[in-house]
């Protein structure tokens, strides 16, 4: 499906939220790289999958009715074996039964790394601004971010790569991976062209954590909310 | 596309509508304004007719036969509509309505403004405010400011021009620029109040395609375009710098939404960043801008940002430094030639690294031998002058002719930062004759250079060289 029709159909189920894998998808459709993942709809699946990615993976349930997934319990890492994923499948279905799902994100597991989020809000004066800054859970702790304006040229990208505080960590900081600057602004802008070309259907949006690593940039969640 | 605003400041026609023969009353001091100031014609309108200031007074202003390219609304909120719509009937395209009255005192003021709205749209008018100062420009004479000079002083022409959402505000800085050292600053002052036509975007737009305009000062409450200022202002201060106030930093927090993002966009963050990536120069403070006009007025931006210090006291110069600091500035490291030449000059009980101390015995002929020696070096980009004047030995009328003397050489900036009671007073005060940019205390001395230099920084990032910017050619 393209962009608009999955907003489309989003909108036509009376949900505001897109759903993991949609979202992902979005992204896969504007040439930002993500894992390799599937939605599975059996255990089946699930292992064959697993199996295709390499162990560890990660399982995600996707569901309209559980959107903050860590909160509920609904993301499971470092799964190493194909036992494991029948279980975290069963359980998932079994703590979930009385909710509507739509499958379960099977993912190949992502190194650790520096987390990084972009994100972009429809700003009632400014229209869709994007904000790029330090990531992960303690996100809103650290407020370590920069905004510019959408869609963002590759300079401003850049410039709000440099502005963070915790620029330093970009450059290989105490034996970390260096992180690719113009890969990463190359994202930057990618994603703050999404937001202004689709300012119609995107309210907001949070890719949260993109992990940094030795093997470069993964957008690891990515949560899309429409108008 | 000719800007709305060039319609106004290019008016050889104006009428005052509601010219009052009372003394000092808003449409009195309007009047005044314009017959003894525009260089072009002026009209008057009062409802009961007669005379003022030797001329005529037309009851309306469709008595008037010739054509008016601009007009001035200053009667009561109530009547305004009413007024409005005659000025649309006798064809007048641009108008400035003073009065409040409107949308800044609820509902009411909201029903006629909306009034004004549709007739100033069927009338294809442009409108400047309601509820502000209009506009002031010395050297083209138009001055809708209806304060009376003996309340509000004005300052004659120069390279700065003003744009604000607040009256008050402008009122009070105008007043200010007016004793400012020559007062010789302003350019175009533009107070659009509650922008129901021309907004805060029309105005930057304006000055800065302005010929006359060398650097744009703002206060802004809040946008009515944002996207498009922001937009218009990533151009402009490739040209020339911008600076000023977006008050109002703590009204509007984040709103509550599902993502990060969301719950980090407070406005002011978002705000602050945006203004920054599109050249503005953000101050916090009444005084800094002051300052702002100061340095950017009278001083050519910087090459870089290695600040050498003189003083005469230890301690204003380890504030400074640490200033230098907080304003991501570095303290100049001297040439080898020019280190070896403090040296072998001054007695070993001076400090001759930097901040060079001359120390409680310095003389004026001490400051001249230092300015002298560094002014030159490569590695120093702008010079910070301190004096705690207190001192024996220091010849003040001497001291004041040096600095004056390195502050107009113009290859460097060159603050100074006079320190104390009434003698420092005095050498600010002589030195402010000249526009000599000094300041009481040595931070903002080195604060000034900060926005100098992060100016510098900004042009640089974008590949301009800071020597093409002259602010005071203006003067």
């Amino acid at each position: 499906m393209n962009n608009e029709e999955i907003f489309e159909e989003v909108k036509q189920q009376n949900r505001t939220a897109l759903l993991e894998h949609e979202s992902k998808e979005i992204l896969r459709n504007i040439g930002v790289s993500v894992p390799p993942s599937k939605l599975v709809q059996s255990t089946e699946e699930a292992v064959n999958k697993a199996k295709e990615f390499g162990f560890p993976v990660v399982m995600k349930l996707m569901s309209a009715n559980v959107l903050h997934k860590t909160d509920a319990g609904a993301v499971t890492i470092g799964i190493r074996n194909e036992e494991e994923v029948v279980e975290v499948f069963n359980d998932y279905m079994l703590r979930f039964k009385d909710v509507e799902i739509a499958g379960v994100l099977i993912e190949k597991m992502v190194k650790k790394g520096l987390e990084l989020i972009i994100g972009t809000q429809d700003d009632e004066t400014f229209g869709p601004v994007l904000l790029f800054g330090v990531g992960g859970v303690l996100v809103e702790a650290i407020k370590d971010v920069v905004f510019r304006m959408c869609p963002a040229t590759k300079k401003q990208a850049l410039s709000a790569i440099h502005e963070i505080k915790a620029t330093v960590l970009l450059d290989g900081f105490r034996g970390m991976p260096k992180v690719n600057k113009d890969e990463l602004a190359d994202m930057i802008v990618k994603l703050s062209e999404l937001a202004w070309e689709n300012r119609k259907y995107i309210a907001e949006m949070d890719i949260n954590p993109i992990i940094a690593n030795e093997d470069g940039l993964f957008p690891v969640d990515a949560r899309i909310i429409l108008q | 596309m000719v800007s709305k605003l060039e319609n106004f400041f290019n008016a050889k026609t104006f009428c005052v509508v509601g010219a009052s023969t009372t003394p000092n009353k808003p449409g009195n001091v309007v009047a005044y304004n314009f017959v003894h100031s525009f260089p072009g014609k002026t009209f008057l309108v009062n409802p009961r007719g007669g005379e003022l200031y030797g001329q005529k007074l037309y009851k309306s202003v469709l008595e008037i036969e010739e054509p008016i390219d601009a007009a001035c609304l200053i009667v009561p909120a109530k009547y305004a509509p009413q007024s409005l719509e005659e000025c649309g009937k006798k064809g007048i395209k641009n108008i400035i309505v003073t009065t409040g009255g409107f949308a800044e005192i609820g509902e009411e003021g909201i029903r006629l403004q909306q009034q004004m709205f549709e007739i100033m749209k069927s009338y294809e008018i442009n409108v400047i405010g309601p509820n502000c100062l209009g506009i002031y420009s010395p050297s083209l004479g138009f001055d809708t400011m209806f304060l009376p000079k003996s309340k509000l002083n004005r300052p004659k022409a120069g390279p700065v021009s003003i744009f604000t959402q607040s009256g008050a505000f402008g009122a009070a800085f105008i007043d200010q620029l007016s004793r400012l050292g020559t007062a010789r600053w302003v350019s175009k002052f533009i107070s659009y109040g509650n922008a129901s036509d021309i907004n805060e975007t029309d105005s930057l737009e304006y000055v800065g395609d302005d010929p006359d305009t060398q650097m744009i000062l703002i206060y802004l409450e809040d946008f009515k375009e944002g996207r498009e200022f922001m937009e218009k202002a990533r151009e402009i201060s490739l040209k020339k710098p911008i600076m000023g106030i977006k008050a109002n930093r703590t009204e509007t927090g984040a709103k509550a939404g599902a993502s990060h993002t969301a719950a980090l966009s407070s406005n002011d963050a978002i705000v602050d960043d945006l203004l920054e990536d599109a050249g503005i120069i953000r101050v916090i403070t009444w005084d800094q801008l002051e300052d702002c006009v100061l340095a950017f007025g009278t001083q050519p931006l910087p090459l870089d940002d290695r600040v050498a210090i003189v003083t005469d006291g230890g301690g204003a110069g380890v504030m400074a430094s640490d200033m230098v600091s907080d304003c991501n500035l570095k303290l100049a490291e001297f040439s080898e030639v020019v280190q070896k030449k403090l040296d072998e000059t001054f007695p070993s009980f001076f400090a001759t690294g930097n901040p060079i101390d001359l120390t409680g015995s310095a003389t004026a002929e001490d400051y001249r031998i230092a300015f002298e020696i560094i002014y030159d070096d490569p590695n120093v980009d702008s010079i910070v002058n301190l004096c705690i004047p207190v001192i024996p030995d220091l010849d003040i009328s001497e001291y004041i002719n040096i600095t004056k003397e390195f502050a107009k050489r113009d290859k460097k900036p060159f603050v100074t930062a006079l320190v104390g009671g009434d003698e420092a007073d005095y050498a600010s005060k002589e030195l402010m004759k000249e526009d000599i940019p000094v300041f009481p205390s040595p931070g903002r001395a080195v604060r000034a250079l900060g926005m100098l230099t992060d100016y510098t920084r900004y042009l640089q990032k974008h590949g301009i060289d800071p020597k093409q910017i002259d602010v005071e050619e203006g003067k």
